[in-house]
């Protein structure tokens, strides 16, 4: 077949496969329904049939992951609905992201440095926690993988809605603030959407703590490059 | 101005799908421009970041009425996973790193993220407690 029939068939395969697939996540909501697992699964089998070929995969795909650009965009919406919200909590909000940051990149290059991982992999795991825009250009600056940071930025994304799931059910946090920053800072956008799910609140919190941490991490990036040679 | 924020509230009122794809365009157009900007002139801050501070900026001034932009915004923020799967198929070019250090991989991601889930969730908590003392 030519390639670039197959890159179609790759886009097809793919949208297809979430819109079909999403109304399960609706009806049963959790982290093994989330199309962010069962749709790379059915992809996956497909490859074994089409060939796992990346380029020939993210030839026409790559459309569908420019739009993270204009949806991180739209992020100013929920922002501007609950502005009020923020206004009375900034602190909170704050000291949440700050300290989540500083342990996300922090336990990423003590856990991986005790696992023994290449040094390619641990710079790029530590900007594995913000939202994969951001994620990729923090990477190059601090020496990593944009393409393997994207990955394990979406690998936190599913493990994130699970942790974050089960946390809830073991911490008793009385604050939407809380149950929010939790998903927006430590699972960025496909946490946002978890946290959308369990209230709007939750969910605004969740993606500005998402685009605060974001920022933070990239306009640190610079710094933390120079301590890391 | 007030005739035509009459007339996008009057769009997305009667005509929810036109008024959606409308918006949607629009958000993209404003992320396109700032990311053009970013890149032409290597700003550090990302053209995504940038539109959404011009969005957010153009709502907070009233330039932008909350209902000319809700409904895109809602669709391309409900759509979000999407975005996101293309990206994981990554995976297929990494296959034999994977292979040899997936595991270790996986675990640091999981053990990274339960830990920051909980730093976060506690210190907010905290705050937010304290806060509330402060203020009865």
């Amino acid at each position: 077949m030519r390639t670039e029939w197959l890159s179609l068939l790759w886009l097809a395969i793919t949208l297809g496969g979430y819109f079909a697939l999403k109304p399960l996540y609706r009806r049963h909501p959790r982290w093994w329904t989330s199309p962010l697992l069962t749709v790379p699964l059915l992809l996956a089998a497909a490859g074994l049939l089409l060939g796992m070929d990346y380029p020939v995969y993210i030839r026409d795909t790559h459309w569908l992951v420019l739009m993270l650009g204009p949806a991180t965009a739209a992020f100013a919406l929920p922002i501007f609905r609950y502005r009020r919200l923020i206004q009375r909590h900034w602190a909170a909000l704050l000291v949440g992201v700050l300290g989540g940051s500083a342990v996300a990149i922090g336990s990423a290059w003590a856990l991986a440095s005790w696992c023994g991982l290449d040094d390619a992999v641990r710079r790029s795991l530590l900007a594995r926690s913000i939202t994969t825009p951001l994620a990729m250009l923090m990477s190059a600056d601090i020496g990593g993988v944009p393409e393997l940071t994207a990955l394990f930025v979406v690998i936190t994304g599913v493990a994130g809605i699970a942790l974050g799931e089960l946390l809830l059910r073991v911490v008793p946090l009385r604050s939407a603030l809380a149950r929010g920053a939790l998903f927006g800072v430590g699972a960025h956008g496909a946490g946002t959407a978890k946290a959308y799910d369990i209230g709007a609140e939750e969910g605004s919190v969740a993606s500005l703590a998402m685009v605060l941490a974001g920022l933070l991490n990239v306009l640190m990036a610079p710094a933390l490059a120079v301590f890391l040679r | 101005m007030k005739k035509l924020h009459a007339r996008m509230r009057w769009l997305a009122w009667r005509k929810p799908h036109v008024a959606r794809w409308s918006q949607v365009v629009l958000i993209v157009l404003v992320w396109f421009a700032c990311d053009q900007l970013s890149r032409r002139f290597h700003w550090p801050v990302p053209g995504s970041l940038l539109a959404m501070a011009l969005l957010l900026l153009g709502l907070m001034a009233g330039v932008m009425p909350a209902a000319g932009l809700r409904r895109g915004a809602d669709w391309l923020l409900a759509e979000m996973l999407l975005f996101f799967i293309p990206a994981v198929m990554a995976v297929w070019q990494h296959l034999p790193l994977l292979r040899e250090q997936g595991g270790r991989i996986l675990l640091v991601i999981l053990a990274g993220t339960a830990l920051v889930m909980a730093t976060t969730a506690v210190l907010v908590d905290l705050m937010f407690r304290w806060s509330r003392r402060r203020a009865h």
